[in-house]
This record gives C-alpha cells, sequence and structure tokens, in this order.
C-alpha cells in the first residue's frame, strides 16, 4: 500500500509539524499518534514510518504502542463515530442491551465499521458520564438514558442526516 | 502587562485583595456547572440562554455567568446556582434560562419546578447548602470547584490560591514540608494508600538526578471521574500540589499524564499551566526563592494498566504500556531509571490543603489510619449519581442512603462495589428468599448478622481492605436487585481481560481461564468444582502476578463468591440468574398487568412479541433472543424475565388473569 | 557492593546486596526451574514459573520471582513448600492450556507433575516468554520484533506483520526461542542443511580446524556487534577479557624467500541439477554436510540422523555429482569413490541402514585401496554401476521403505531401477575456486580450462610454477587426494627450503637492466613484462628490475623508448659486433 504522491506530501507536511510541536521528545510519541489519528482517523504505516524516523525511535516500537492502546486503529475508520459507554455503571444499567442491539442493527461487531464506510461503532471503558447512563457518544454528541427505541431514533437520525446531506450535495 | 510573574507573596496578596473586593461588589453571579456531566446534559445551550435572557433584560453588566467545574451532582444536570444567596435550581433548560433572570434575578421569586425536592420526604429545598447530597458531604477539595471558572486563575487567586506555595517555599524548608505531609497522615489517593509524606521523603533521599514527579491521571476505572472533574473544575489546586511536592523530592521537571479521552481536561489543564508559568508559579525562581520547575503535561494512550506506576511511566517514555518487573521502588528507578515521585490528581490536590491550614487541623479528620476525606464517584443503581466528597471512616450507609439517596424507583439495595474493576463487591442486604434445598446441606446460609454490619463498616483504607475489597480511585457502584452478582464478576474479569497488557502468564491466561468458567457458569453449565477451580486460580494470581492489577484482578471473583455464594449456587446447581440477567438463563414474559399499550412491539428485533393495542401481548418463546429492549421499555413492568422455560408458564396465567383495562372515563363515571 | 547472607531451603549462602536469588540457587545447586529467563539479558519476569517464597522469618510471607527479586540481610527463600508448586503447577497449566505442543512445557509438566492439564490444550506454540524480543532490542539492538496488541490477542510480531527493514537477519531470535516458534528460512524455500549438520553460523569461529593461532576470531560480516552496535555477549561470557571489537584486518608487508600456493578447492554446489533434489528435499545432502554430521562434535553429536531426528532405513550415495559429467567438469574428481565407500562403512558401523552406492566406474587406484572396496562388499553394502538419475518424494506405497526414491539405470544388469530410500548424499565434484583466477593473476601463474593452477611441466616439475620462486601443493592444482596432497606439499616446501638456504639466487647471466640515467619513468616497460620483474621506484622516479625474476625475454628492451633497458649479454653494441662476424 502506497499512497499518491501528493498525499505523501501531506502526511510529510502533517507529521513534520507534529513532530516539531512536541520537539520529537520520546514522551510525545503517544501524543503525536493521538494528534495523526485525530487527523486521519486511523494510523497509516507509511505515518508509523516517518514518525519512526523523524523522532529516532524503531518502528517495531511504534507498532507496538499503536496495537497496545486501543485508541489507536491501523484501519480506516467510518465517517461516523458511535461509541458504547461499558463502564460499570453503565453495565449495571444494562449498556450490554444497548451494545447488543447496536451490533445487531448495524450488522457489525465492536471495534467494526460498516462495509459501507459510514458507522465505526466500539464500546468504551467509561466516558465519565455516569449519571446519564447508559450512555452513548455519536461523533462526540452524548446521549444518555439510553434504550433500545431510543437508539433506533439516533440511527435513524444519523442515516437520514446522510441521506439529507447527499440530496443537497445531489441538488447542488 | 507584560511580565506578570509574581516574586514575592506580597504581590500575590495585592492581587487577591483586589480580587476578593472586586468579588464582593454585590453582583448577582449565575453559576453553571460545565463538568463533563452537565456538558452532556446541554449546559452550554443553558449558558448561551442565560446570555441572550441577560441581553434581552439589559442585565449584562450586574449580573455575572460563570462557568464553574463539576459541582459533583450530576445526577440532576444541568445544574445552576445562584451566588451569594446559594440557590440551586437543578435540570435547567435553556427554556427556563429566562425564567430564572426574569422571575428570580429580577423580582427575587422562586421557579418552584427547578428546585429540588427531596425524593423520600418530598420537601422542597432552595439553597445548595441544605440540599442532603451537600450537607453530608465534607467538600475541602471539591469545594472550590463551584465558585470559580476553572480557566481563570484570578479565580482561584481570589479563592487563596498558591498561597500554600507561597508559604512552603519561603518559610518553610523541604525537610519540613516532608514532615508536615508526614504529620498529616495523607495516604495515596489512587488506590495503594501508601503514606505519601514516607514516599517524598524515600525520593528525596533516593541517588540520582534528575528527579521526576508525576501526576497520574490517567483515571481508567470504569465508574470514577473525581480525578477528572478535579482536573476540569481545579487544575491549579493540582499543580499547587505538585509544585510543593517538587520542592520537598527536590524536582524540577514533572509530568501529568492524562487520559485523553479527557479533553476538558486536558484543555483545562493546559490553560492552567500556562497561567501558572505566565504568573511565575511555574518556571524559573518561583516567588524569588531560587526554585525552578515546570510541567509537561502528556496524554495517555487509554490502558487502565497504565494506572500502574511502572506501566505508566513505560508509556511516558513512549513504550508499550507495561509493568516493569522490578522489586525496586519507582522512587528510586522510575521513570528513565531516575528517582521518581507519583502521585495520583487527588493526592495532588490536598497538598496545598495541608501546608496552608496545617497537619494538625488535618489530621484531625478521618479515622486513626487514614486521614483526610475521600472522594467517590457514586454510581450505578442510585437516585444521586455524583461526585461526594466525605470524611474518612463515614458509614457505607450514610454514602448510600443519607448521600445517595438508595437505588431508584424503590428498589431494594443490594450491593455496592468499591476499588474499581479489581475491587471487591461488598454488602448483603436482601438475600433471593428461595433457597434450594441443595444448598441448604451445601452450608451456605451466611451469618445475618456480618451481612448488616458491612453495610455500617466505616469506609478507609484499611477496613474495605479487611473485607476483601479496596478504597482503589473511589469508584463506588451500587446494586439493586436486578444486579447479578455472577453478570457484574463476568463484567469486572471481561474489562480486565482486555485490559490486561498480556505480559505474565496468570494474568493474561487466568483472567481468560476465570472468565471462561464464569461464563460457563452464566450460561448454567457449571459445575460445582468450578467454585473451587476458581479459588485456586484466583490464589495463585494473587501470589504470582507481576503487577498490582493482576494481583488485585480476582477481587471481584473472590469478593463476590464470598458474599454472593448462594448466587452462584443457583446458577450452577438451579440453572436459574435470581436477577434474572444471564440470557442464556431467562426467559421473558409477559404477565397480566400488560396495559396493551403496544410499545414493546415495536422495539423487538426479532418480531416475537404478538398483540395488538389494548389487548394482552404475548411473547413468542422461540423467536424471543433475549435481548432485553422490551424489558427495558415496559414502564409497567409486565414484562418478567423468568428462568429460562417458564415463560410460557407465566404468559399461560396471564392470559387467564387478564382483563382489558378500565377506560378513565369510564372508572369516573362508575 | 555489601554482602549479605540469605538462606534458600534453609542453606545458607553469602551473596552480593541486591543480587537476584536465581543466581544464588544457581551456585547452590538449587534447581528453580524458568521459561522467560537469560542471563545475559534484564530478568522480564512475565512466565512466573520460577516463583520461590520470600519470608523474613518474623512472620512476612510472599511469592516472588526468583529471577529479579533481590537479595537482602536476612532473606530466606523456599523453593518447594505447597504454595509455590501450587503456584507453578497452576501457572504451568494456565500457559498449556494456551501452547501444549512446546516440547519446553511438556518437560516442565513431567518435572512439576502435571499429567492433564485442567483447562485444555492449547495450539499455539508461543509461550510468550519475550526472549526474542528483548534479545533483539537489548542484545542485539536491531529493534525488529515487537509485542503487539495486548492481553490475551498478544503476540510477538514484526512491525505490521511484514517483513522487517530492521532486521539485520541475525537469526538470535530464532536461536533463543525456546519453542520452534521463530524458525529462520531461506527466501527462496530452500533448505539450509548448514543448520542441521553444523549448528548455527555464529560469527565467532576458529578459522579451520588446524589453523595457527588456534584461536577463534570474529567475522566482522556476520557479528552482531559489528551491525548495530549492541550484543557484546561474547564479552560478557569470556572470563580472560580477551574480546577486542578494536581489532582490523591488517595488511602486513613481508620479505620472502619463497611461496608456496595451496588454496585447495571448493565444493560444487548441487542446486542447479534440479533431478536431485538438493535444497529442496531436506534429507538430500552434499558428502561435506554428511561428514560434518558424522563429527563428535556436530549437532547430532556424530550420529547419522534424518532432519526429523530420526535413523534412516536406508541410505543412498550417488557418486559423480558434477564431475565425468559433459554439462559440468569433465575430469574425474578422484577422491569421491574412496570417501564414498568409507562413507559406507561409517554408515554401517553406526546404524542398521542399508546402503545403495550409485557409480560410474569404482576407481580404487590406491594401495590398499581395492582391498578396502572388497571389504565394503563384504560388509553387505548394495554397489550398484549406473550413475543416479533422478530422486523424487517416494509414493506412499513405499512409505515403509523409504521417503525418496532413487531413480537409476543398473548398467550390469541392463534394467532402470527405482530404489526407496531415507537419505541421499550427493558425492559432490572437486572444482577450483572461484577466486582461482586472481590468484593466479597475482602470482603471475596461469590456470587451465578447469581452472586449476598449471605446474611448470607435467612431469618434469609438477611442483614448481612458471614464475621463479612459487611453488604449488595440494588441490589447487587438481583433485588429489591425501597423501598424495601431502607428497606434493612436502616436495613444495623442499624446493622452497633450497632456496632459503642458498640465501642467494643463482641467475642467468643474461637479464635486463635499466640505465637510471637514461629512464623518462614512462613506466610503459611496467606493465609489459610478463614476469612482474619491473617495479617503479616512486622516491628514484625511476623503474627497476628484480634480476632475479627477470627471464631475458627482451620485451621491455624493445618497448623503452629512451633506450634505457639493456638486456645484458644482447646490448645493440653485442649484436652488431655479432652481426658484423657474421658478415665479416
Amino acid at each position: 500500500m502506497s499512497l499518491p504522491v501528493e498525499a505523501q506530501d501531506e502526511l510529510e507536511q502533517i507529521i513534520t509539524s507534529i513532530v516539531d510541536r512536541y520537539k520529537a521528545k520520546p514522551t510525545a510519541l503517544i501524543m503525536a499518534l493521538q494528534d495523526i489519528q485525530k487527523y486521519y482517523h486511523y494510523l497509516p504505516i507509511e505515518a508509523l514510518k516517518l514518525i519512526a524516523k523523524k523522532m529516532n525511535l524503531p518502528v517495531a516500537q511504534l507498532f507496538g504502542v499503536a496495537t497496545f492502546f486501543k485508541a489507536f486503529s491501523l484501519t480506516p475508520k467510518g465517517k461516523h463515530h458511535m461509541c458504547v459507554c461499558t463502564g460499570t455503571a453503565c453495565h449495571v444499567r444494562q449498556a450490554g442491551v444497548i451494545v447488543d442491539n447496536l451490533s445487531r442493527s448495524l450488522g457489525i461487531n465492536p471495534g467494526e465499521t460498516t462495509p459501507d464506510g459510514e458507522i465505526s461503532f466500539e464500546t468504551v471503558n467509561c466516558i465519565g458520564a455516569c449519571a446519564l447512563g447508559p450512555v452513548i457518544t455519536v461523533d462526540d454528541e452524548y446521549h444518555g438514558h439510553m434504550t433500545v427505541a431510543k437508539l433506533n431514533k439516533v440511527l435513524d437520525d444519523l442515516r437520514g442526516k446522510k441521506t439529507a446531506e447527499e440530496m443537497v450535495e445531489e441538488v447542488q | 502587562m507584560n511580565n506578570n510573574k509574581f516574586t514575592s507573596p506580597e504581590d500575590l496578596n495585592r492581587l487577591r485583595e483586589r480580587l476578593v473586593k472586586q468579588r464582593e461588589e454585590g453582583r448577582i453571579i449565575i453559576t453553571v456547572c460545565a463538568g463533563t456531566g452537565c456538558l452532556a446534559c446541554g449546559c452550554e445551550a443553558v449558558t448561551a440562554a442565560f446570555r441572550e435572557a441577560l441581553k434581552e433584560n439589559q442585565l449584562e453588566d450586574k449580573v455575572e455567568i460563570r462557568t464553574t467545574g463539576c459541582h459533583g451532582f450530576c445526577e440532576r444536570g444541568p445544574l445552576v446556582v445562584l451566588r451569594p444567596e446559594g440557590t440551586f435550581y437543578q435540570r435547567v433548560k435553556p427554556a427556563d434560562a429566562k425564567l430564572i433572570v426574569e422571575q428570580t434575578i429580577k423580582h427575587g421569586k422562586l421557579v418552584n419546578k427547578l428546585l429540588y425536592r427531596d425524593p423520600q420526604t418530598k420537601e422542597v429545598i432552595v439553597k445548595e447548602d441544605d440540599i442532603p447530597f451537600y450537607s453530608k458531604q465534607m467538600r475541602l477539595i471539591f469545594g472550590m470547584n463551584g465558585h470559580m471558572d476553572p480557566t481563570s486563575i484570578n479565580d482561584y487567586i481570589a479563592l487563596g490560591g498558591y498561597q500554600a506555595l507561597a508559604k512552603a517555599l519561603l518559610t518553610m524548608t523541604p525537610e519540613q514540608v516532608i514532615d508536615e505531609v508526614k504529620k498529616s497522615g495523607l495516604r495515596g489517593r489512587g488506590g495503594g494508600g501508601y503514606h505519601a509524606g514516607k514516599k517524598w521523603a524515600s525520593c528525596r533521599r533516593a541517588k540520582g538526578e534528575p528527579k521526576y514527579v508525576i501526576c497520574n491521571a490517567d483515571e481508567g476505572d470504569p465508574g470514577a471521574f473525581m480525578d477528572r472533574s478535579l482536573l476540569e473544575g481545579n487544575p491549579h489546586g493540582v499543580i499547587e500540589g505538585m509544585v510543593i511536592g517538587a520542592f520537598a523530592i527536590g524536582s524540577h521537571d514533572g509530568y501529568v499524564y492524562v487520559r485523553n479521552e479527557y479533553p476538558l481536561a486536558v484543555k483545562n489543564l493546559n490553560i492552567a499551566v500556562d497561567a501558572a508559568r505566565e504568573h511565575g508559579f511555574l518556571g524559573d525562581n518561583i516567588f524569588g526563592s531560587s526554585f525552578n520547575f515546570d510541567i509537561d503535561v502528556s496524554r495517555g494512550g487509554g490502558a487502565f494498566v497504565c494506572g500502574e506506576s511502572t506501566a505508566l511511566m513505560a508509556s511516558l517514555e513512549g513504550k508499550i504500556g507495561e509493568p516493569r518487573a522490578k522489586y525496586v521502588h519507582t522512587v528510586d528507578a522510575g521513570l528513565w531509571d531516575k528517582p521518581s515521585n507519583l502521585n495520583n490528581v487527588e493526592t495532588w490536590a490536598n497538598v496545598p490543603l495541608i501546608i496552608e491550614k496545617g497537619a494538625d487541623w488535618y489530621s484531625r479528620i478521618g479515622t486513626a489510619s487514614s486521614k483526610g476525606t475521600k472522594v467517590f464517584a457514586l454510581t450505578g443503581k442510585i437516585n444521586n449519581t455524583g461526585l461526594v466528597e466525605v470524611p474518612m471512616g463515614i458509614t457505607l450507609r450514610e454514602i448510600i442512603f443519607d448521600i445517595g439517596g438508595g437505588p431508584p424507583k424503590g428498589k431494594k439495595f443490594k450491593a455496592v462495589q468499591t476499588g474499581g474493576p479489581s475491587g471487591g463487591t461488598l454488602v448483603v442486604e436482601t438475600r433471593e428468599p428461595k433457597v434450594h434445598e441443595s444448598l441448604v446441606a451445601h452450608g451456605d446460609i451466611r451469618d445475618e448478622e456480618e451481612v448488616v454490619s458491612l453495610l455500617d463498616l466505616p469506609v478507609d483504607f484499611d477496613e474495605l481492605t479487611k473485607v476483601g475489597s479496596m478504597m482503589g480511585s473511589g469508584g463506588m457502584i451500587v446494586m439493586d436487585q436486578d444486579s447479578c452478582m455472577v453478570d457484574v464478576a463476568k463484567y469486572f474479569l471481561n474489562f480486565l481481560q482486555e485490559e490486561s497488557c498480556g505480559k505474565c502468564t496468570p494474568c493474561r491466561e487466568g483472567l481468560r481461564i476465570t472468565l471462561e468458567i464464569l461464563t460457563r457458569i452464566s450460561e448454567g453449565k457449571g459445575q460445582m468444582e468450578d467454585l473451587d477451580t476458581l479459588e485456586e486460580i484466583s490464589q495463585v494470581m494473587i501470589d504470582t502476578c507481576l503487577c498490582q492489577l493482576g494481583g488485585s484482578a480476582p477481587n471481584p471473583v473472590l469478593s463476590t463468591i464470598r458474599y454472593f455464594r448462594q448466587e452462584y449456587l443457583a446458577h450452577i446447581v438451579e440453572k436459574r440468574c435470581p436477577a434474572g440477567v444471564c440470557k442464556e438463563l431467562v426467559s421473558h414474559a409477559i404477565d397480566e398487568t400488560c396495559t396493551g399499550c403496544h410499545v414493546c412491539f415495536s422495539v423487538c428485533p426479532t418480531n416475537a412479541i404478538i398483540g395488538q393495542t389494548k389487548t394482552l401481548h404475548v411473547i413468542d418463546q422461540d423467536a424471543c433472543i433475549q435481548c432485553g429492549a422490551c424489558y427495558q421499555l415496559c414502564r409497567f413492568d409486565s414484562i418478567k424475565r423468568v428462568k429460562r422455560g417458564e415463560g410460557d408458564a407465566i404468559q399461560y396465567v396471564a392470559k387467564e388473569k387478564w382483563h382489558p383495562p378500565v377506560k378513565k372515563k369510564a372508572a369516573a363515571v362508575a | 557492593m555489601e554482602k549479605v547472607s540469605i538462606t534458600i531451603d534453609g542453606k545458607p549462602i553469602e551473596v552480593e546486596e541486591g543480587s537476584y536469588v536465581l543466581q544464588a540457587a544457581e551456585e547452590l545447586g538449587i534447581k528453580i526451574p524458568t521459561l522467560c529467563y537469560y542471563e545475559h539479558m534484564t530478568p522480564y519476569a512475565a512466565c512466573r514459573i520460577c516463583s520461590v517464597e520470600a519470608r523474613d522469618g518474623k512472620g512476612w510471607t510472599k511469592i516472588v520471582t526468583a529471577c529479579n527479586y533481590p537479595a537482602w540481610d536476612g532473606l530466606q527463600i523456599f523453593t518447594d513448600t505447597p504454595r509455590v508448586i501450587t503456584a507453578r503447577k497452576v501457572n504451568l497449566e494456565m500457559l498449556m492450556s494456551h501452547c501444549a505442543p512446546a516440547p519446553v512445557l511438556q518437560e516442565l509438566a513431567d518435572e512439576l507433575g502435571v499429567k492433564e492439564p485442567r483447562w485444555g490444550i492449547g495450539t499455539d506454540t508461543c509461550i510468550m516468554c519475550g526472549l526474542c524480543v528483548r534479545i533483539c532490542d537489548e542484545v542485539v539492538g536491531a529493534h525488529a520484533l515487537t509485542f503487539s496488541s495486548r492481553g490475551i490477542d498478544r503476540e510477538v510480531s514484526t512491525p505490521f506483520k511484514l517483513e522487517s527493514e530492521d532486521c539485520i537477519l541475525c537469526g538470535a531470535c530464532a536461536r533463543y526461542c525456546p519453542t520452534g516458534h521463530i524458525r529462520m528460512t531461506d527466501t527462496n524455500g530452500r533448505i539450509l542443511h548448514s543448520e542441521l549438520t553444523l549448528g548455527p553460523n555464529t560469527a565467532i569461529s576458529i578459522p579451520f580446524r588446524q589453523a595457527i593461532p588456534n584461536a577463534p576470531r570474529i567475522d566482522p560480516d556476520y557479528c552482531i556487534h559489528m551491525a548495530t552496535g549492541g550484543c557484546k555477549l561474547c564479552s560478557k561470557v569470556c572470563p580472560k577479557e580477551c574480546i577486542n571489537y578494536e581489532d582490523k584486518d591488517e595488511f602486513e608487508e613481508l620479505e620472502i624467500g619463497a611461496i608456496i600456493i595451496a588454496t585447495g578447492f571448493q565444493d560444487f554446489d548441487p542446486t542447479p541439477m534440479q533431478q536431485f533434489g538438493y535444497g529442496k528435499y531436506p534429507n538430500v545432502l552434499s558428502s561435506i554436510e554428511f561428514e560434518q554430521m558424522n563429527n563428535a562434535a556436530s549437532p547430532t553429536d556424530g550420529k547419522i540422523l534424518m532432519e526429523n531426528g530420526e535413523e534412516p532405513r536406508s541410505i543412498a550415495i550417488l557418486h559423480c555429482i558434477g564431475s565425468r559429467d559433459e554439462d559440468h567438469h569433465k575430469y574425474c574428481s578422484r577422491v569421491c569413490c574412496m570417501y564414498a565407500l568409507k562413507f559406507a562403512h561409517l554408515v554401517k558401523e553406526k546404524t542398521n541402514a542399508e546402503v545403495y552406492q550409485l557409480y560410474i566406474d569404482m576407481r580404487t587406484f590406491g594401495k590398499g585401496y581395492e582391498e578396502f572396496y572388497q571389504r565394503i562388499l563384504t560388509e553387505g553394502v548394495n554397489v550398484i554401476r549406473g550413475k543416479g538419475g533422478e530422486i523424487v518424494p517416494a509414493p506412499p506405497e513405499y512409505s515403509s521403505e523409504g521417503n525418496l526414491l532413487v531413480r537409476c539405470e543398473d548398467t550390469l544388469i541392463g534394467k532402470f531401477r527405482e530404489i526407496p530410500v531415507d537419505m541421499v548424499i550427493l558425492c559432490t565434484a572437486l572444482e577450483a575456486r572461484g577466486d582461482a583466477e586472481d590468484i593466479a593473476r597475482k602470482f603471475n601463474i596461469s590456470t587451465g580450462a578447469d581452472g586449476w593452477f598449471i605446474e611448470a611441466h607435467p612431469k618434469l616439475a609438477p611442483v614448481s610454477t612458471t614464475t621463479e620462486g612459487v611453488f604449488l601443493a595440494g588441490v589447487c592444482q587438481g583433485p588429489k587426494d591425501i597423501p598424495d596432497t601431502v607428497a606434493q606439499g612436502t616436495a613444495a616446501a623442499a624446493h622452497s627450503i633450497r632456496l632459503l638456504n642458498m640465501g642467494e639466487v643463482l641467475m642467468d647471466a643474461a637479464y635486463a637492466e635499466i640505465v637510471e640515467e637514461f629512464c623518462s619513468g614512462c613506466r610503459i616497460c611496467n606493465g609489459l613484462c610478463p614476469y612482474n620483474a619491473i617495479t617503479f621506484d616512486e622516491e628514484k622516479k625511476v623503474s627497476e628490475i628484480n634480476s632475479a625474476l627477470c627471464k631475458a625475454c627482451g620485451t621491455c628492451v624493445a618497448a623503452c623508448p629512451t633506450g634505457a633497458i639493456k638486456a645484458r649479454h644482447f646490448t645493440d653494441d653485442q649484436i652488431y659486433a655479432q652481426i658484423e662476424g657474421i658478415l665479416a
């Protein structure tokens, strides 16, 4: 897998700026990876190799770190990101039911992305909004006191939003 | 002003006096809680609505809006408190802002529907301080949260901030600071409960330069969010504590390792660090004392194991966050193998308090072995979810019932889980009345007295350890009759398995095997030997795991077996889940209380629910996949979870007994 | 470091404070099992198999890992309490439930009395000891491996699970992997027999067995330290601190009176002869590999074993691989028949295997050779006249006799035969070294069409070369066996001694001379001299002729543009005088 030239240039630029920001300190490795993940929604192999070169760290170490921490993904994520909190407080308030139902509705397991690349769904251990449990986030927007019925509505909205946008695009 | 740096405590005092005066000018202040809990409830829109309402009423220069850190009472968010009166409004919607401005601020009238009503006594309470949730607490380190904008260093200074730093740096020697902390009896709030003063002293003694001071804000415990709220709401308190600690230890480099999942905490902390640097509380020559110290904020990658000190340091070094096998303490060889002193957020936040008010004052709070207050995150099946700060030694009963208001909907309290995933589940109060005969023979009925006494257990480090749990970072998850203890144990083990770094055998393989056995039990395929096996594996894990995470991982299993053995036996012998949680052991059935509202019908993913509006609904037992969607939705508790295979029997009886709901109109006529 | 006294299982020992319990136990001869420990790396303490119980004698007790628990004064260690045994057993059972096939776990299970692991038997082969990752990081310093993912998904991996760009192919990971989870493979899928017969290649070796000085040396091409700056294991284990990484190859100039070239031969590589399946079937060996296997110090301890560790049931020895072959070497390698017979004898002595000799002609020309051949025949060796044609995997119906099938023509009975065997030895040709041409050029001698050095005269001067003072000895001159080699070597030595003893060289009266005053330093003559007798003196800026090397051919004389070179006894004046004499 190799990126087209323009993408390669962009990558080079982004990574240079990120590495410069943290002055290539190894303590900032995880932060640098987070910034890349934030930009690309995943960690492209080229990015890891480039970071390794610029920060003078072994690629193997970066690969280890990138697979160790759950926040990182080496495969591209979907356009929308759904996150079900499965912290203890949410668990005792039946977050499991939400996970099962979402999994069934989307037809994917937690940690996967729908085949059309629209929605990624994962579980997270406590987002600290325990009072709202069970809680899910959709593209960083909180939805508290979830039930299956509410979940279906959220999903409809998400899909609806998508079609609306597409319609606008089509019109334009 | 180009140079904001304070070079003497006099400068600081002058600014403080000016700020206090400003604050006392009699302006009304609307404080809107902007902790993550309230943010999730939409407090930003509320703030905007207030701004709008003030503008409309031309009150902008008379009334100040202050967005503060977390007040703790997340259950009732978004929270709005009007100061200086302390009028407390809860669950405020953007639309209510206008009402509050027009009624309360303009005319001094209360908005009744937004006031707090005690769920038990039904009494309406106006003032924040009078609400039982707050009145029973002792908010030493959390108190400031509700009074200041976390992004404003001036607010912190006005409330007496950085006075302790000035005192420590200019009037005390590092040894005196350590002695003071030692005398206060402050113990690490991160879980271990190690005496902070002792740790500092050994780090100061340790050979090697440079020395590091680290703040552990990698709060990975699900159900604990006090560190986040502290960093969000009062970052300067933590910074001040760290500077004092660094001064005592002789360190010039500090790190805060904070979860990336806490964006607001990261943001506020960074703002605070920059402000502190600008004002000369960080950097070179702090307060003209020739002491230098600076802090780097490092965002963690999100791994529970990184709460373990050596794993956190490995991660800080940019490596895989696995714990190091060391019988040498991190105070001697930690980050980059240099002496490192790691404490968690709450511990650091306690330090300024101790220095300012003195060890004698501090050590009067709490129990003989545990001093000061502790913040708990009270969550789960409880009315008043939120953060509570209580003195050590308070009983569980006081926390759960007096402050927390007990489980919601009048359900029976069953257990409380403390100490995060590796803590223990404690306290039985309700017991399954039905005990299988075979269980009686097994000698499994516990002494009722022991059971009750646990609720009156004074909460401190040692007492919790004694009964098989731990303080941990202070998560407190309440469970009611609907929680299955096997499922809870399974949940924690699953969590721990996912979070295990996989380095040492007992943790990696032991958790997997334990989870396999628990899963088997929850599916009704358990054997009696399984309990012994679980206990054997647990003991080996406690003995041989490399780090504390693994060593305490069996706690959820051991404590649930210890206190809820009969529930395990119900799963194993009777193939029954008393709480109706374990999917493989339950059937869903609709009983005669069904109103025919038809809500469940639409939500069923497999179309297993048969029925029309205003008729009794029936669940097709063959088609039902026990997803629980209908159970969650039914407002009449008509959907029951019964032992697997008994669903049809219930529904058969229901068919006999069911009557169409009587129309209200008709009833009135009758 | 201070000394502290500790006890292990009641036995007292004094050790340095902070040194690890495992080492103390080793000193006391108390065995503590380990899986992830390697003495030259920081203890990792991941397997927890070395668990022991630590006590302070005052009631405190804790299970600790011996590999990294530091000793302190008064420490009491117990290695066999029930708690320790349970800890080890349960941990082992847990490991086996993940990866049972590893023999190292089986051994441990036998030792600890684990008969049937309670939680099933896993199929993985990696026990997560991390030796590979750590050796690559800590010792080798290549950082080509890492642990990826976490928890039960943890595995050893190269970055992105692709071929690592940082790997230096040192093989340390495979060498230290206790379970065989990591293996070295040839990228072309070839079987590397050196692993089988010689053990892994090491960068430190004594160049050859009778080398003088008989001391090991570091091969910089293979040394990990030279590649990455890491490793240095050899200096850690050398008790005399003899390792010197700074030592470099040095060029020395020696004044010598005679040179004997004895550069030997190289083995013919049978890989291109695909019909024999060398490098494809693991049990097809070359003769030198088989010879090495028979060495008592080989990885098989001198036993004749197949790759799977079993004794072969039958062996075929194929003569003339690359020799007497129109496509490769037309000559006879002379030594193969005899060593092939020796192999047959060895096989018969060491195993019960059936032996087949496939030859074109049996050449037993030396003293006592024919008698040895007759003796082999009486030992029951099957001798078939006919060259081996092809080696293929044996079809299932032959599985009771052999795994390979040798196809050949038995020319004595005039039939094609298919012989099932377990192992095949290819008697490869001796061939001239690849660098023979270079050597020839250096010494100004010549090579024949096969690459062997040509002697001055095949009958009258079999040791000398066309260059005075340069002699040949051994196979570099042509295939020969040991006695012949020794004889030729001795002759070369005698020639050399004669030269050295004289102290001076008796020269022909006729040779060329350069008159320095006339030499322009153009160096035209330097390259022209067929005997390399002319060198250039950098100081004087003139060419010089080594009169001992000059054969008075006159080439330089004719070529010199300034007429500075004169051939003694053939000067222009002398020649003119002679011409005059004739014409007079």
